[in-house]
C-alpha cells in the first residue's frame, strides 16, 4: 500500500521546503499531491521530487518558468530510461539469434 | 568525512564567500545525483561537497573550523533518498553511447543494459555502502557508567553498542561498517546511533555534575552529623554540618560523571529539611519556648523595599 504524508509532514521531511515554497510548486504544478478529504497526500516519490525542487531553486536559483524547463527534462529523460529499460528486458525474452541481429543494428545506429 | 573541506571543494583558505559559493554550484552541477543517473559516485561525491559547503557557508561556523573548534565531520545530514531512486531504477555506463562500440556479442547488449542499473553496478565502481541511521534510549546510570547494550534492527537481527562512560543525551556514536553493506567490494557504510539519555528519579545531570536532593531531618539540620546519600557509583557517608538550611549545596568532589581524557565531575547534593511526620507535644512545647527568647527573622531583608 502506498505511504501518504500530509504536507506539515512533509515540511518537516524534506529539507529546505516551506509552506509557502511547497504552495508555489503546486501553482506551477511542479509537483501534484494526491488530493483526499484530509488534504493533499504526498507519496514518498512526491518528498524527493520536492527535494530536487528544492536542490535546484537553492543552488541554482532557478524559479518558476526555469524550474519547469528544467524538471520537466529531469521527468523526459525518466521516461526514456523507463522506456530502454523495458525494451531491453523485453528482448531478454527473445531466442538469441533475434537479440544478437537487433543489437547489432542498434550498436550500428548509435555508432555512425 | 575528515577530510578537508577546502580540498573539497577545490578551494583553499583564503577563498571569499563568493568563492565558495561558485564552487558549490559548479560542483553540485556535476555530482547531484538527480541531475547524474547514470553515476554511482554522483551521491557520494555530492554528500561530500554539501557537507563541505555546509561547514564554510556560514562565516561562523567556517571560523570555529579555522579555528580548529569543530572538525570536518561536524555536519551530518539526515540520509535522502533522490527523484532518481523512485522515477526509475539507475544504471550507469550508456549516458553517452561510448562503449558500445567494442561491444562483444550484440545478443547480449540488452543484458548489459539491465545490469547496468543495479547503483554501481559497473566494474571498478566499488562504493562504500550507505551509513545507517538508528536511536537507542539508554537508561540514566547506563550512560553515566557505561554499559553494552544491543539495537534490535528492523529487518532482524540486532546490533551490539558499546555505551561509553558519560555518554550525553543527544550524541551520536558511530560504529564503524555496521551500516549497509558496500557495493562492488566497497566497504560497508556505518552505524550512526543517536542517543535519548533517559531520565532517574533521584539522579540529575547538569554537564559532568551529578545533582540530587538530599531530604534531611530538623535534628540532622541544627545538630549536624553523617548520614548516607546515594551516588552514580553506589552510596556514601556525607557530613551534615552543623546549622545547615534548606537549600545549601554540598559538593562531593569526583564522584560525578567520569569521561575518558576528562576530569570527572562533582556530585553536588542540595540539602531539603523536611519535618517529622508527627510534631509530637514535646517538640511543639520547646519551639514555643525556644522562640521567646531566639526570634528571628529571615525574610527581613527579602522585605526591604517591597511594596507595602
Amino acid at each position: 500500500m502506498t505511504e501518504y504524508f500530509t504536507q506539515s509532514q512533509a515540511i518537516d521531511l524534506v529539507p529546505g521546503l516551506s509552506a509557502s515554497r511547497l504552495a508555489a510548486f503546486a501553482a506551477a504544478d511542479l509537483i501534484m499531491p494526491v488530493p483526499s478529504d484530509q488534504g493533499p497526500g504526498f507519496r514518498r516519490i512526491d518528498l524527493a521530487r520536492l527535494g530536487l525542487l528544492c536542490d535546484l531553486a537553492d543552488h541554482f536559483d532557478l524559479e518558476d518558468d526555469a524550474l519547469g524547463v528544467v524538471i520537466g527534462l529531469i521527468d523526459q529523460l525518466h521516461a526514456t530510461r523507463q522506456r530502454l529499460f523495458a525494451l531491453s528486458e523485453a528482448m531478454q525474452a527473445e531466442p538469441q539469434d533475434l537479440r544478437r541481429r537487433v543489437g547489432a543494428r542498434f550498436v550500428a545506429i548509435l555508432t555512425v | 568525512m575528515s577530510t578537508d573541506p577546502y580540498a573539497t571543494l577545490g578551494l583553499t583558505k583564503s577563498a571569499t564567500a563568493a568563492d565558495i559559493k561558485k564552487a558549490y554550484r559548479k560542483l553540485v552541477r556535476t555530482s547531484h545525483p538527480d541531475l547524474h543517473p547514470d553515476d554511482a559516485g554522483a551521491e557520494a561525491r555530492f554528500k561530500a561537497v554539501t557537507a563541505a559547503h555546509d561547514l564554510l557557508k556560514d562565516p561562523e561556523t567556517r571560523a570555529r573550523f579555522d579555528a580548529g573548534e569543530i572538525d570536518a565531520s561536524g555536519a551530518e545530514r539526515p540520509p535522502r533518498t533522490y527523484y532518481r531512486d523512485h522515477a526509475e531504477a539507475p544504471g550507469q555506463g550508456f549516458g553517452q553511447n561510448r562503449g558500445f562500440e567494442d561491444f562483444g556479442d550484440p545478443s547480449d547488449i540488452f543484458a548489459h543494459i539491465l545490469r547496468q542499473r543495479g547503483r554501481g553496478a559497473g566494474p571498478g565502481f566499488a562504493q562504500p555502502g550507505p551509513d545507517l541511521r538508528y536511536t537507542l534510549a539508554v537508561p540514566f546510570l547506563d550512560a553515566v557508567r557505561g554499559a553494552k547494550t544491543r539495537i534490535t534492527l528492523p529487518e532482524g537481527g540486532n546490533l551490539e553498542v558499546l555505551v561509553p562512560k558519560g555518554l550525553q543525551d543527544g550524541q551520536t556514536l558511530r560504529l564503524r561498517g555496521r551500516g549497509g553493506a558496500g557495493y562492488d567490494g566497497g566497504p560497508a557504510g556505518d552505524a550512526l546511533v543517536t542517543v535519548q539519555v533517559l531520565g532517574h528519579p533521584v539522579f540529575r545531570r547538569d554537564g559532568d555534575d551529578i545533582l540530587i536532593t538530599l531530604p534531611i531531618t530538623i535534628d540532622e539540620a541544627v545538630l549536624g552529623g553523617k548520614v548516607t546519600a546515594p551516588t552514580v557509583d553506589g552510596p556514601v557517608s556525607v557530613t551534615i554540618p552543623k546549622g545547615a538550611s534548606s537549600g545549601r549545596v554540598l559538593r562531593l568532589r569526583g564522584r560525578g560523571v567520569m569521561r575518558a581524557n576528562s576530569h570527572a565531575g562533582d556530585q553536588l547534593i542540595e540539602l531539603r529539611i523536611v519535618a517529622p511526620p508527627v510534631i509530637d507535644a514535646g517538640l511543639s512545647e520547646f519551639l514555643a519556648e525556644w522562640r521567646k527568647t531566639h526570634a528571628h527573622d529571615p525574610r527581613k531583608a527579602m522585605m526591604e523595599g517591597m511594596p507595602e
